[in-house]
């Protein structure tokens, strides 16, 4: 495990080597662009908030796509996921009225059901036909978006307006507020929380023993009485659920109130995420705030040291290409 | 490898031995040239030829095509088809080794396979042959034949040099034997006035462990298969019946790929079948998993160790466990009780002494010998109803062989049915109560440990009835 954290130190490293990089080629002076980037991302108490809020919406996806990778899925769906579990706790938080000791936990689990439901679909049709979960989880992520604008520019469109949204959500339904002025609130330690959880079952649950059969060495697994299908199901629903839960958080503690446009690509970046966190729960807590400081810092990079904030989204598909592609090849070589 | 010094005459088959990792296989390598020696020279009288313990034929062409391979006979632009044919056939005629040119290499059997691999070598008139373990994949009819032809080119003046770990084969068939251990050479004998025994002893560097000594059991039906059919083409078997007794240890013998792996994997449940599988008089459903199967008392020692048994990148302990998961005392609810996976892993360890004795060490960085006891440690553990063994000691050194077969005599003396699938006879009879020979997925003969008949078992697993 140890080794396993210096790999996600060294992967931070190459993320800092290639962003300032990047920065060169638009023309800026990567000392500066990452002076700014980190005094816009942890500057003053309130910054370091947001790059926390940033944090928090990583660290859900990357740990569901964490959760299929252990099991040897690769769930690219993760943004889809995100989505139609925010609209989820969007549509639920605003039909059902409840107090906010129900409401919260009602609407926070229609979420995770929601994406897990998505991320299901892809588990199954790998469990039992064998499909591809890549192909699976990309095409769902674009039926996922088309059917929430569908729903929120048809029957769940606020009464009156003009945008496609929900209406906001009761007070009851959002998300308290855990520092003054800022939009980070109770989603951040449920994140953390539940990251400590994952690396439990991991680690120490006959669950979390098979899965990691599973995706390490399947045939081995297979002939050791683990039920692959069985697995790859729960995995890619487990998934689609952490994912879901995420899309409910920004929802209910972010916006309150559901739109398409809640996530800036959280669910691709989750990706990037995952892989520099060497898909270890912890790692991936590392990861996701090295990211969050670069999301909630690229506006002040841009604004201060004249650095286009597309060099952030550079270094995020350089990550994803050059992780990922090393785990499929390996994962091929062992085929 | 470090300042080995080898001699082959012209004239003389030179047995070299050794264990695994004795450096056998690079001194070959170093003499054919395919790799450069640090220091040191290799002189050669001649070409020199290599025959390889796996075949290097393409499968897809004739035989003519890959005897000459970028050595075709031309015509213009052209392969000259009539020609290259007469060479192989007048080739084939010279040495003795029949063949037809035109076969289809993918068609033939292991023994003609091998006889396209040397006529290849052949056809470039070599004055040294290298044979790295020639008869791996061959029945004990076929091992003779191949033998004399090689004595025929040693009598007409090649130089010789057989690696083998056979030794039954060095006494039957060599002048000379040199045997090396950890990368030097530990001892040169003359074949006539050695025997097995000492060769042996100077492989290993000390006595050979004993045996496992055979107690007295009470034998009754444990395993009933009845008309088993399963997998598909070459290595499919049909209509296998056969019993596996508690407290008996069944040998099958044949050569690879008479069905062994259909016969394991259907037993396993992880290959679909028809026919029916009892144990203690209860069916086994076709439809069980190996999850079911490992509920029933059935263990596995996989063909693959490193794709079938073990997770390359975990550790010993973690791999000890594998296949209990599921069973209390080591499930306890829903999580794995580390006190009892250290105790599996350490009476793994102790019993079959895996080095280093370290349950954290990652199994990739184990030599084969040792990530195999750790497969056959773990089916073993418990009181195992049934054990389908194959190859347990494939590519394993003789005193880790030696541990495993006695390991499975004892399992076999307290109770277990052991199945074991094995392409090696002498194991087979060393370990064996009762010998089943499997020829083209059929049962082609039984034998009782009384009336093992070596003669006709080779002839049966050569498919001549």
């Amino acid at each position: 495990m140890r080794r396993g954290l210096r790999d996600v130190g060294l992967a931070i490293a190459i993320v800092i080597v290639i962003g300032g990089l990047a920065m060169i080629v638009a023309g800026a002076n990567p000392i500066d662009g990452f002076g700014q980037l980190l005094d816009g991302a942890l500057g003053n108490p309130s910054e370091i908030a947001e790059t926390l809020v940033q944090t928090t919406a990583l660290l859900f996806p990357a740990l569901g796509i964490a959760f299929a990778f252990r099991a040897g899925l690769f769930n690219i769906g993760a943004e889809g996921q995100l989505i139609l579990g925010g609209m989820a706790a969007g549509i639920i938080g605003v039909i059902v009225p409840l107090p906010a000791m129900l409401a919260i936990p009602l609407t926070l689990a229609a979420g995770a059901v929601a994406g897990g439901v998505w991320g299901g679909i892809a588990g199954f049709f790998r469990a039992r036909f064998g499909a591809n979960e890549v192909i699976a989880t990309l095409m769902l992520n674009v039926i996922a978006l088309l059917l929430a604008t569908y729903l929120i520019g048809g029957p769940f469109k606020q009464a009156g307006a003009t945008a496609s949204e929900t209406a906001s959500l009761p007070a009851a339904a959002q998300l308290p507020g855990i520092f003054p002025d800022s939009r980070l609130t109770l989603a951040f330690p449920i994140a953390i929380a539940l990251a400590f959880f994952l690396r439990w079952v991991f680690r120490r649950t006959v669950f979390g023993y098979e899965l990691r059969a599973a995706g390490d060495a399947p045939e081995a697994a297979r002939r050791a009485g683990v039920n692959l299908a069985r697995t790859a199901f729960v995995a890619m629903a487990g998934s689609g659920a952490i994912a879901g839960l995420g899309g409910a958080t920004i929802v209910m503690g972010m916006l309150h109130r559901f739109n398409t446009g809640l996530s800036p690509g959280y669910g691709f970046i989750g990706i990037a995420v995952a892989l520099v966190g060497n898909l270890d729960p912890l790692g991936i807590c590392i990861a996701s705030f090295a990211f969050g400081v670069l999301q909630s810092g690229a506006i002040a990079m841009q604004a201060m040291a004249n650095v286009p904030r597309d060099v952030i989204s550079i270094v995020e598909g350089l990550v994803i290409v050059a992780l990922a592609g090393r785990r499929v090849v390996a994962a091929r070589r062992n085929a | 490898m470090n300042g080995v010094d080898l001699d082959v005459r012209a004239g003389e088959i030179h047995a070299l031995v050794g264990e695994n990792g004795a450096g056998k296989s690079t001194l070959s390598a170093i003499a054919y040239g395919a790799v450069t020696a640090d220091e040191g020279t290799v002189e050669a009288g001649g070409p020199v030829g290599l025959v390889h313990q796996h075949f290097q034929l393409i499968e897809r062409l004739t035989v003519w095509e890959n005897v000459l391979l970028h050595r075709e006979p031309r015509r213009g632009p052209f392969v000259d088809r009539a020609r290259a044919r007469k060479i192989v056939r007048d080739l084939a005629a010279r040495h003795g080794l029949a063949i037809d040119p035109d076969a289809i290499v993918e068609t033939l059997p292991v023994g003609i396979k091998q006889r396209v691999e040397l006529l290849r070598e052949l056809e470039r008139e070599p004055r040294i042959l290298l044979l790295d373990e020639p008869t791996a994949a061959l029945a004990p009819g076929e091992i003779d034949a191949f033998f004399a032809t090689v004595r025929r080119l040693a009598d007409g003046g090649t130089a010789v040099l057989v690696v083998t770990h056979k030794l039954a084969e060095v006494t039957a068939y060599s002048q000379r034997v040199t045997v090396m251990r950890a990368g030097t050479v530990v001892a040169r004998f003359e074949t006539a006035r050695t025997d097995a025994a000492e060769i042996a002893r100077a492989m290993v560097g000390g006595e050979l462990p004993e045996l496992a000594a055979r107690a007295t059991t009470l034998p009754r039906p444990r395993l009933v298969v009845r008309d088993l059919t399963a997998g598909e083409s070459t290595g499919a078997i049909s209509a296998v019946s056969l019993t596996v007794d508690a407290g008996e240890i069944v040998g099958i013998a044949g050569i690879e790929g008479n069905g062994q792996s259909a016969l394991a994997d259907a037993l396993a449940g992880v290959l679909p079948y028809t026919g029916t599988i009892e144990l203690d008089g209860a069916l086994v459903p076709s439809s069980a998993g190996p999850a079911t199967r490992i509920e029933r008392g059935v263990r596995v020692i996989p063909q693959d160790r490193r794709h079938e048994a073990l997770v390359l990148d975990w550790n010993v302990r973690d791999n000890a466990i594998l296949g209990r998961q599921e069973y209390p005392p080591l499930r306890r609810g829903a999580i794995i009780d580390r006190g009892v996976a250290d105790r599996y892993a350490k009476d793994v360890i102790e019993r079959f002494d895996v080095r280093p004795p370290n349950p954290n060490a990652i199994c990739d960085g184990l030599s084969g010998g040792n990530q195999q006891k750790i497969v056959v440690g773990r089916a073993l553990a418990g009181e195992p109803k049934l054990v389908i063994a194959y190859q347990p000691t494939r590519g394993i050194d003789i005193g880790a062989a030696t541990l495993v077969q006695s390991r499975l005599i004892e399992a076999r003396n307290a109770g277990a049915a052991v199945l074991l699938i094995s392409f090696e006879l002498d194991e087979i009879f060393a370990v064996a109560d009762r010998v089943i020979v499997l020829f083209g997925g059929r049962v082609a003969g039984t034998f009782a440990r009384a009336e093992l008949d070596r003669g006709r078992i080779g002839a049966l697993m050569a498919g001549n009835a």
